[in-house]
C-alpha cells in the first residue's frame, strides 16, 4: 500500500479538469443569484474557467513536460498490477494537443451560445456548467490510461451532452432529440462497458498497456480465439457508436437536427474528437496487438460511413440535418487515417486525424455558428431556403459561410484541405489505392452538397426580409474559426508540427514556441 | 471449506425463523380491521391498474430522482469508512472535496425550487 | 535590379492581392473602388513589365527564382519561378486585368466593392498557377482561381448564372481531384514536390513506374484537359461564357483556359515525356474533333457570345493539337496561339459585352447594320474578327500557321484536318460579321446606338495595338518561348533515347 495517494505530479496533472470542474460549480452557484439580465456573466465565468485550465494545461505542457517523456499519473495506483506501477492517466503530447482542442471547441461553442440562448428564452447557467463539465469528461477520455477512468469520462461527457441537446425544453424537436440520444448513447455504453468487461477478463487488469501485453500474449498463442474478437468488436462497435459511423450513425442526423443549434456545433467537433481521442487511444495503444483482427472491419466501416454519409448528404434540405451527414462522411475519411497507419510503422494517418479533428473544429463550428446566427425571432433558420439570399442581407456572413463550406470540402488555400491531404497521403504511403481513389471521389461528391448551400447563400434571393443580427460574441466566434480556417490554410506549419509534436514525431520544446522549433 | 459457510447457513436459519415469527406475532397484537384500500399495493392513492395515458405529476419523479442521488451517494461513505485508517488524510479530504460538490449540488436543488412541492 | 529579380515574382503575383484586401477596407463610393482597382492592376501590369526586360531569352531553364521552405512536413517549398512559356502568360494576365477593370466601369453597378476584389484575387490566383514550381503550390493557386471565378460567374452573370457557376465549379473541381491524387503519390514516392526533383526522379526510375506512370499521366491529362476544354469535355465552357459578366468572360477565356493548356505543356509533357508520345495520337484527335466540331457549332449559334465560345473550343484545339504535335513547331505555336487567343477573344468578349450593355441581348437577329450607328466600334470588330481568324499580319496566324506546320511534321492528316478548321473559322466569324454589322438596320432601336465612349475605346486600343503587334513582330515573343520549348523537347527525346536504348 503506497503511502501517499495524490503526489504532487498527479495534482499538476489533474488541475485543468479541477478548475473546470470548480468552474462549472462556480457557475450554477452564481446563476442562482444573478438577474435574468445579467445572465451573460454566466458566459463570461465559464470562458474564464477555460482560459484557467488552458493556463494550467500549459503549464503541464512547459513545466513538467519540457524533456518531452509522457508523464504517468498515478492517481491512487488504481493499477497495481504484479508490482508493475501502472497510472491510470497518461499524460503526452497526445492528451494535451486534445486538451487544447476541447477548450478551443467548448470557448467558440459558449461564444454561440450566449445570444442564441436568449432568443430561445432558454439562458440558464446550467448550460455553461453543462458544458465545462462535458469538457472534464473529454480531458479523462483524452488522457485516460484505464479502463474505468475512460469509462467514467465517456459517461461524464454523455450525460451532460444529453442535457445539453434538450435544453430547448419547449421545443419538441429538441426534446425528441435528446431521448432518441439518451437511449441509443446509453445502449452503447452498455455495450461498450460489456467490451471492457471481456477486456478485463481477458487480461486482469483495467490499464490499456497491460490490456495490450496480455492481448498480445493471447492472441499469439490462439489468434482464432472467439474471446478477444468479441471483446475486441463490442468494444469497436461502443467506440464507433460515439464518432458516428455507419451502421452505428441514426442518432447523429435526429440528435444533430434537434438540439439547440450551438450545441450541434459543440457536439459535431468536441464530442466527436474526445470520441476520437478515446477511440485512438484504445484502438493504438490498447487493442494494437488485435490489429489485424479490427483492420478489416474498420475497411468496411469507413467504406460505409463515407458513402452514407455523402450519399444521404446530397439530399438533405435542412443545414443542420446536411452538416450532420457530412460530419458523418468526415469521420469515413479519419477512419481510413486509422487503417492507413499504425503510428508506429507509419505515422502520417495518425497526424492526419489529429490534423483534421483541428481543422474540422474551426471550419465545422464556423458552418455552424453563421447557421446559429440564423436564428432570429419567429424564424428557425435552419433549412436551406433560410440561408438563400444571405449574400444580399449579411455579404460578411455569407462570404465566411463560403469559405467554411469550401474549407469542409477540402479546397486547398483552406484549412481543410489539410486534414484531407495528410489521409490521402498516408493511404497512398501505405499502397491503399483503391481507398485513396475511393476517398477522393467521395471528396468531390461532398463538393456538390457544400456548393448547393454554397448557390443558395449567393445566387438566390432572399425569401424574407427579416435582417441577421449579430452578437457581439457571435463576432467573435466568427472572427477565430474564419482566422483559423484561412490562417491554417495559408501557414499550417505550425499546427501540422503541433500534430507531429503530440504523436513524439517532432520533438517538444520548452517555450510556447517549442512547436515551431 | 465448509465450515466457512456456517455463519451463512446461521443467518439464513435466523432469517427462516425471525420473519415468519414476526409476521405471526403481528397477527396477533395489531387490531384487525380489513379495509380494501389496504389491500393495494401502494396506500397512498395510486391505482396500480390505470389507463396507460392517465398523467400525475411529475414531481413524483423529481422527488424519486433526488432521493435516490442522495440515498446513493451516501453508500460512497461505507467503502471510506471501512478504509478510513489507511487512507489518512487523502481519504478525509476527498470525502470533504466529494460532499462539498454533493453540497453544492443540494443547494442548487433547492434555489432551484425542485424540494417545494406546488 | 538584382535585389528586384529576386522578388519580382512574388510582388507581382501578391500585389492584386495586397489591392483586394485594401479595397475590403474601403468605404462603398463606387467610383473610387473602380479607380483604386484599375490602379492596382496597372501597378501589377508595369511591375511585370520587368520580367521581359530582364529575361534573359537565350537561357532555357527557370529565371527570377525564389524558393523558401513553406512547410517542413511534408515537404513544400514557396517557389516560384519563370521560362519563356510562363512569362508570357503571366504577362498576359497583367495585361488584361486593367481592361477588364475598364470594361466592367459602368456595367456592374451592384457590389462593386466584392465584384473588383474577387476579380483581383483571381489575378493573384491566375498569376500563381503560371509561376509556381512546387506542385503544391501550383495546385494550391489551381483551386484559389476556381472560388473567385466561380463567384464572378454566379453573384454577378446573366439569367442562368447559379446553373452556369455551379456546372463550371463542379467540372473543374472534379477533375482536378485526379490531378491531386497523381500529386499526391508523386509526393510520397519522390518525397518532395519540386517540379525539378520529381522530373528528375521520374527520369531516373521509368522502369519502376512503368505501371504507374499511364495512370499519373491520366490523372495530370484530365485535370487539364477540362480546363482547356478538350472536346468531350467542353459542355461547361458554353454556359459558363454565355452566362458570365464581360470581365469574367475574358478572363476566363483569356486567361484561365490557358491553365488547362499551360498544365499540358509543362506537366503532361515535362513530366511524362515518354507516355506524352505515346498518347499523341488520340489527344490530337480530341483536339481536331475539338477544333472542327468546336467551330461547326459556332457556326450555327444564333446566340452572339455563345458563338464567340465556341471559337474558343476551336482555338484551344489548336493549342492542344500543336503541344501534342510533339515538334518544335508545334510547340512554339501552341504558346502563341495561347496568348495571341488570350488577346483576340479577349477583345471579342469585351465587344460583345459592349453591346450587351446598350441592348441587353446576345442574340445576332436583333442586330443587323451596326456598322451605320456606331461605325467605331464596327472597326474594333473587324480588326479582331480577322485577327481571330488568322489573316496574316495579325496574331492568329502566326500560332496557327506554327501548330499547322507542326502537325504536318507529326502526322500530313492531322495538318490537313486541322487547316479546316481555319477555314471554319473564316465562315462563322465572317458570316456573324455580315449580319450584325452589314445591311439595313432591321431594328429601330439599334439606330440610336452610341458609339464607344473614350473608356471603352481606351479599354480596346492596347488590345488592337497588340493583336497587330503580335502579327507583325512574332519574334518579340517566340525567342524567348523558343529556347523553353526546345528544352522540354529536348528532355522528352532523351527521355524517349533511353527507353529505346533499354
Amino acid at each position: 500500500m503506497p503511502t501517499s495517494f495524490f503526489t504532487g505530479t498527479d495534482y499538476a496533472l489533474s488541475l485543468p479538469m479541477i478548475l473546470l470542474s470548480l468552474f462549472g460549480l462556480g457557475v450554477l452557484i452564481i446563476d442562482l443569484m444573478l438577474p435574468a439580465e445579467w445572465k451573460r456573466w454566466n458566459a463570461i465565468t465559464a470562458l474564464i474557467g477555460l482560459g484557467f485550465s488552458t493556463a494550467a494545461v500549459m503549464r503541464i505542457q512547459l513545466g513538467h513536460f519540457a524533456d518531452g517523456r509522457p508523464l504517468v499519473g498515478s492517481f491512487a495506483y488504481l493499477s497495481n498490477v504484479g508490482g508493475q506501477v501502472v497510472g491510470s492517466v497518461l499524460m503526452d503530447g497526445f492528451s494535451i494537443y486534445f486538451f487544447y482542442l476541447f477548450l478551443l471547441g467548448a470557448a467558440i461553442a459558449i461564444l454561440m451560445s450566449a445570444h442564441y440562448l436568449e432568443i430561445e428564452h432558454e439562458h440558464h447557467g446550467e448550460f455553461y456548467a453543462l458544458i465545462l463539465f462535458s469538457v472534464v469528461g473529454m480531458m479523462c477520455m483524452a488522457s485516460g490510461y484505464d479502463l474505468v477512468l475512460l469509462f467514467i469520462g465517456l459517461e461524464l461527457m454523455a450525460i451532460s451532452t444529453y442535457v445539453l441537446v434538450g435544453f430547448l425544453r419547449r421545443d419538441k424537436r429538441s426534446n425528441e432529440a435528446a431521448l432518441k440520444y439518451l437511449l441509443l448513447g446509453a445502449f452503447s455504453s452498455g455495450i461498450f462497458a460489456y467490451g471492457l468487461s471481456l477486456l478485463y477478463g481477458l487480461s486482469g487488469s483495467t490499464n490499456l498497456q497491460v490490456i495490450a501485453q496480455a492481448l498480445q500474449r493471447h492472441y499469439s498463442a490462439n489468434p482464432k480465439d472467439p474471446i478477444a474478437i468479441v471483446a475486441m468488436i463490442t468494444t469497436a462497435t461502443g467506440l464507433l457508436f460515439k464518432v458516428a459511423a455507419v451502421p452505428f450513425h441514426q442518432w447523429a442526423p435526429d440528435a444533430y437536427e434537434g438540439a439547440p443549434t450551438s450545441v450541434t456545433g459543440y457536439m459535431s467537433v468536441a464530442v466527436k474528437s474526445a470520441a476520437w481521442a478515446m477511440l485512438l487511444r484504445i484502438f493504438l495503444w490498447g487493442l494494437y496487438p488485435l490489429r489485424p483482427v479490427y483492420l478489416p472491419l474498420l475497411v468496411f466501416v469507413s467504406v460505409a460511413t463515407m458513402t452514407v454519409g455523402n450519399f444521404a448528404a446530397l439530399s438533405q434540405n435542412n443545414l443542420k440535418r446536411l452538416l450532420a451527414y457530412s460530419s458523418i462522411s468526415h469521420v469515413g475519411y479519419m477512419l481510413l487515417g486509422l487503417i492507413a497507419s499504425d503510428n508506429i510503422t507509419n505515422k502520417t494517418g495518425i497526424q492526419g486525424i489529429l490534423v483534421y479533428l483541428l481543422v474540422y473544429t474551426f471550419m465545422n463550428l464556423g458552418a455552424f455558428a453563421v447557421v446559429t446566427s440564423l436564428r432570429r425571432r419567429d424564424i428557425i433558420g435552419d433549412e436551406i431556403d433560410d440561408i438563400a439570399g444571405l449574400y444580399s442581407k449579411a455579404p460578411t456572413e455569407a462570404v465566411l459561410m463560403l469559405l467554411f463550406l469550401l474549407s469542409l470540402a477540402g479546397i486547398p488555400p483552406l484549412a481543410g484541405f489539410y486534414g484531407k491531404y495528410f489521409i490521402f497521403l498516408s493511404l497512398i504511403q501505405t499502397q491503399h489505392y483503391v481507398l485513396a481513389s475511393l476517398a477522393v471521389l467521395y471528396a468531390v461528391l461532398g463538393l456538390y452538397y457544400y456548393m448547393r448551400i454554397g448557390s443558395a447563400m449567393f445566387m438566390r434571393p432572399a425569401t424574407d426580409p427579416e435582417p441577421v443580427a449579430i452578437s457581439p460574441g457571435m463576432q467573435v466566434a466568427l472572427a477565430v474559426t474564419a482566422i483559423g480556417t484561412v490562417g491554417i490554410g495559408i501557414l499550417p506549419e505550425f499546427f501540422i508540427r503541433a500534430a507531429g509534436w503530440s504523436l513524439g514525431i517532432q520533438q517538444a520544446g520548452t517555450s510556447l514556441l517549442g512547436f515551431l522549433r | 471449506m465448509p465450515q466457512n459457510y456456517v455463519p451463512i447457513f446461521l443467518f439464513v436459519a435466523v432469517v427462516a425463523i425471525a420473519i415468519p415469527a414476526t409476521l405471526m406475532i403481528g397477527k396477533l397484537v395489531r387490531p384487525n380491521n380489513p379495509e380494501k384500500a389496504k389491500l393495494m399495493p401502494y396506500e397512498c392513492g395510486i391505482d396500480p391498474v390505470d389507463n396507460a395515458r392517465g398523467r400525475y405529476t411529475v414531481r413524483f419523479y423529481i422527488v424519486a430522482i433526488l432521493f435516490v442521488v442522495f440515498d446513493v451517494e451516501t453508500i460512497f461513505l461505507f467503502p471510506w469508512a471501512v478504509q478510513y485508517r489507511a487512507l489518512g488524510l487523502f481519504g478525509l479530504v476527498e470525502m470533504l472535496v466529494f460532499l462539498a460538490i454533493l453540497i453544492v449540488g443540494y443547494v442548487w436543488i433547492w434555489k432551484k425550487g425542485a424540494l417545494e412541492w406546488v | 535590379m538584382s535585389t528586384l529579380n529576386a522578388y519580382i515574382l512574388t510582388i507581382v503575383t501578391f500585389i492584386p492581392l495586397g489591392g483586394a484586401v485594401l479595397l475590403a477596407l474601403f468605404p462603398r463610393r463606387d467610383r473610387d473602388l473602380r479607380v483604386f482597382a484599375l490602379v492596382v492592376s496597372l501597378l501589377a501590369f508595369v511591375l511585370s513589365l520587368h520580367l521581359p526586360v530582364h529575361f534573359a531569352r537565350h537561357h532555357a531553364g527557370f529565371q527570377f527564382e525564389q524558393d523558401i521552405q513553406w512547410i517542413t512536413t511534408p515537404n513544400i517549398h514557396y517557389h516560384l519561378a519563370i521560362d519563356g512559356i510562363s512569362m508570357w502568360l503571366v504577362l498576359l494576365t497583367t495585361f488584361l486585368t486593367p481592361l477588364c477593370v475598364l470594361i466592367s466601369w459602368k456595367s456592374v453597378h451592384d457590389r462593386v466593392k466584392e465584384f473588383f476584389i474577387l476579380m483581383l484575387l483571381l489575378e493573384t490566383a491566375l498569376i500563381g498557377v503560371f509561376v509556381s514550381l512546387d506542385l503544391f503550390l501550383f495546385y494550391f493557386f489551381w483551386e484559389a482561381s476556381l472560388i473567385p471565378m466561380a463567384l464572378l460567374i454566379g453573384v454577378y452573370g446573366h439569367e442562368r448564372r447559379v446553373y452556369a457557376a455551379v456546372k463550371f465549379f463542379l467540372f473543374t473541381m472534379i477533375a482536378s481531384v485526379f490531378m491531386l491524387a497523381a500529386i499526391l503519390w508523386l509526393y510520397a514516392h519522390v518525397g518532395s514536390f519540386q517540379f525539378a526533383d520529381t522530373q528528375q526522379w521520374l527520369r531516373g526510375h521509368g522502369t519502376e513506374i512503368q505501371g504507374a506512370a499511364p495512370w499519373l499521366f491520366l490523372g495530370f491529362f484530365v485535370a487539364f484537359a477540362v480546363k482547356v476544354p478538350l472536346f468531350p469535355l467542353h459542355t461547361w465552357l458554353p454556359d459558363a461564357h454565355v452566362e458570365a459578366p464581360t470581365a469574367g468572360s475574358v478572363l476566363l477565356a483569356g486567361v484561365l483556359l490557358k491553365m488547362g493548356t499551360y498544365g499540358l505543356l509543362r506537366f503532361n509533357v515535362g513530366l511524362f515525356p515518354d507516355e506524352a508520345r505515346h498518347n499523341a495520337s488520340w489527344i490530337a484527335t480530341l483536339a481536331i474533333i475539338g477544333i472542327i466540331y468546336g467551330a461547326l457549332v459556332a457556326m450555327v449559334q444564333p446566340n452572339l457570345k455563345k458563338l464567340v465560345a465556341y471559337s474558343s473550343v476551336s482555338h484551344l484545339g489548336f493549342v492542344v493539337l500543336g503541344i501534342f504535335s510533339m515538334t518544335q513547331a508545334g510547340q512554339v505555336g501552341a504558346v502563341f496561339v495561347m496568348l495571341a487567343h488570350g488577346v483576340s477573344t479577349g477583345a471579342l468578349f469585351m465587344l460583345v459585352g459592349i453591346i450587351h450593355e446598350r441592348r441587353h441581348t446576345f442574340e445576332i437577329a436583333e442586330f443587323g447594320g451596326l456598322a451605320t450607328p456606331m461605325p467605331i466600334y464596327a472597326t474594333f470588330f473587324l480588326i479582331i474578327t480577322l485577327s481571330s481568324i488568322g489573316l496574316p499580319l495579325l496574331n492568329g496566324f502566326v500560332g496557327e500557321f506554327l501548330v499547322l506546320s507542326g502537325a504536318f511534321l507529326a502526322h500530313p492528316l492531322w495538318g490537313i484536318l486541322a487547316a479546316t478548321g481555319v477555314i471554319w473559322s473564316a465562315c462563322y466569324m465572317l458570316w456573324m460579321y455580315q449580319r450584325v454589322f452589314f445591311g439595313k438596320v432591321n431594328h429601330d432601336v439599334n439606330l440610336a446606338l452610341p458609339d464607344l465612349s473614350l473608356r471603352e475605346r481606351i479599354a480596346l486600343w492596347p488590345l488592337a495595338v497588340a493583336a497587330f503587334a503580335m502579327g507583325v513582330a512574332p519574334l518579340i515573343w517566340i525567342n524567348a518561348v523558343d529556347p523553353t520549348v526546345r528544352n522540354v523537347l529536348s528532355i522528352a527525346a532523351q527521355f524517349a533515347s533511353q527507353v529505346v536504348a533499354r
